[in-house]
């Protein structure tokens, strides 16, 4: 058995799957079923001023026969009483000591809010903070959530704000809606912050009706943009999480989210650089259950690679992240079409003849149909084996080049070398 | 022509150069691809070469002379 504990900026918890702040945080009630569950912590759905919600908040994309490949939401953070939440907040940390407790906070990026807000919830005994400068929807239209978060200024000064009141580790959660999310990154670390969480959601717009015209989902025939989640969303959260390891400038633990909804999802954000992961939307979809299968499957991971904790897995990929240019342009690999296998099904044929690069040749063999790839045309892009729907048909291997590995950089410097 | 078959021509010719004694002197690339100038004593040859995996392999041939002079 893998040691799954984790330590994120001085949190602990007895693991590293924490429900995100969202919906399945609301109340006291839920967050301790969690716990039940076997959650290691959960991030409290986010505090702040008083708002209200509409009715109609959330809407699916399912694509080709899967629900919920992306979740769209437009709830805004709580509209529960503060003492209420506070009072909750105090009795599930009563029940679960071990557990991590952490309030996600969003106020007008004033000093005095956040001081008032901070001292509040630390006062109920939370085991850290987490700063909203992420939710796209509403809260953004009055200058908070990414509205925050999209200005570095307002980043670094909010995070010193909440410093000089916290004491308790402050996380500050990052909006994807913007071009570079270390830059923000950097902001909140100048700031103070003691980790970064990300990502919030994306700005989104999940369908129109055909029939009615109306958004999905629409408030009484009006619809507003809200924040997109869930397995799409997964890739584009695992980028952000991967380029803020490898900046140097942003050197504190990172909390990763965005997707993730099984052991092998976390595993990853883990690889590249997540001391732990929040999930939602995966938990919105099958209830607090998942989280048995994520502790269960990690824990065979590391066994079966001999990691002995969990924490030894952070950051393990983050090297192997890098530039473009840094690649090797000499590196080889080609298609290699297992006839034995194959069912001729062409998709692979037809994928490289439309879209690629016409290097798939269909042609019979004693009758029988076969493909092959002509190698010296496959400039190794994957698409086949991508599109093909059974495994092992299509592998890519690896051809040893005839020239030594150089980069795109490495190259640019050499034609340089003989300017005139 | 197949691309292969153009980019072969093409590194067949990168060779013929180096093969008769000529060095590369200078490169540049445009919208119309890659142009480099071999010289051997005071002949100039100038290549056109238009093929990503010629462009590829001139540049190690590029970084052979670099490594033997």
């Amino acid at each position: 058995m893998a040691d799954l504990r984790i330590d994120l900026a001085g949190i602990k918890s007895p693991n590293p799957f924490w429900l995100a702040s969202a919906p399945p945080t609301n109340s006291g009630y839920q967050v301790q079923r969690a716990f039940e569950a076997g959650w290691g912590g959960a991030v409290w759905k986010t505090l702040g001023d008083p708002i209200l919600n509409v009715s109609s908040r959330f809407a699916a994309v399912s694509f080709n026969g899967q629900r919920v490949a992306g979740f769209n939401n437009i709830e805004l953070i709580t509209d529960r009483p503060l003492e209420v939440n506070l009072q909750e907040i105090y009795e599930t940390k009563k029940r679960f000591p071990h557990h991590a407790i952490i309030a996600s906070l969003m106020v007008e990026p004033k000093q005095e809010k956040w001081h008032e807000i901070v001292k509040r919830v630390e006062d109920v005994g939370v085991d850290g903070l987490e700063l909203n400068f992420g939710c796209p929807h509403g809260m953004a239209e009055r200058g908070m959530g990414s509205a925050s978060g999209q200005v570095p200024e307002l980043v670094e000064k909010q995070t010193y704000w909440v410093k000089e009141a916290a004491k308790t580790p402050v996380i500050v959660k990052l909006t994807p809606n913007i071009t570079d999310i270390t830059v923000t990154a950097e902001a909140a670390t100048r700031g103070g912050a003691d980790a970064v969480s990300m990502i919030n959601t994306i700005n989104s717009l999940a369908g129109v009706d055909l029939d009615t015209w109306n958004t999905v989902p629409h408030v009484a025939g009006k619809g507003a943009h809200g924040g997109y989640c869930g397995p799409a969303v997964k890739p584009i959260a695992l980028n952000m999480v991967a380029e803020c390891a490898r900046n140097p400038l942003i050197n504190v633990p990172i909390s990763g989210i965005g997707g993730i909804s099984n052991w092998q999802d976390a595993a990853e954000f883990i690889l590249m650089g997540a001391t732990g992961v929040q999930v939602c939307t995966a938990a919105m979809h099958h209830g607090f259950s998942i989280v048995e299968d994520m502790i269960d499957g990690l824990n065979n991971y590391l066994d079966d690679k001999g990691i002995a904790s969990v924490m030894d897995l952070v950051g393990r990929s983050v090297s192997r992240y890098s530039n473009w240019g840094d690649l090797d342009l000499n590196y080889k690999i080609v298609a290699e079409i297992n006839n034995d296998v194959c069912i001729n099904c062409n998709k692979c044929h037809i994928a490289c003849e439309d879209t690629s690069h016409q290097c798939i040749d269909l042609f019979t063999e004693d009758g029988r149909p076969m493909l092959k790839v002509r190698e010296e045309d496959c400039v190794g892009c994957n698409l086949c084996s991508i599109v093909c729907p059974v495994d092992g048909a299509i592998t890519m291997v690896e051809r040893k080049s005839s020239v030594p590995p150089m980069t795109w950089n490495e190259r640019q410097a050499l034609i340089s070398s003989l300017a005139k | 022509m197949s691309e292969y078959q153009q980019s072969a021509e093409e590194i067949k010719k990168i060779d013929h150069h180096l093969d008769s004694g000529f060095k590369i002197q200078y490169v540049y690339e445009n919208l119309s691809g890659m142009f480099v100038e071999f010289a051997r004593q005071e002949e100039v040859m100038l290549l056109q070469i238009l093929t990503a995996d010629a462009r590829k392999y001139f540049s190690a041939k590029l970084q052979e002379q670099t490594l033997l002079q």
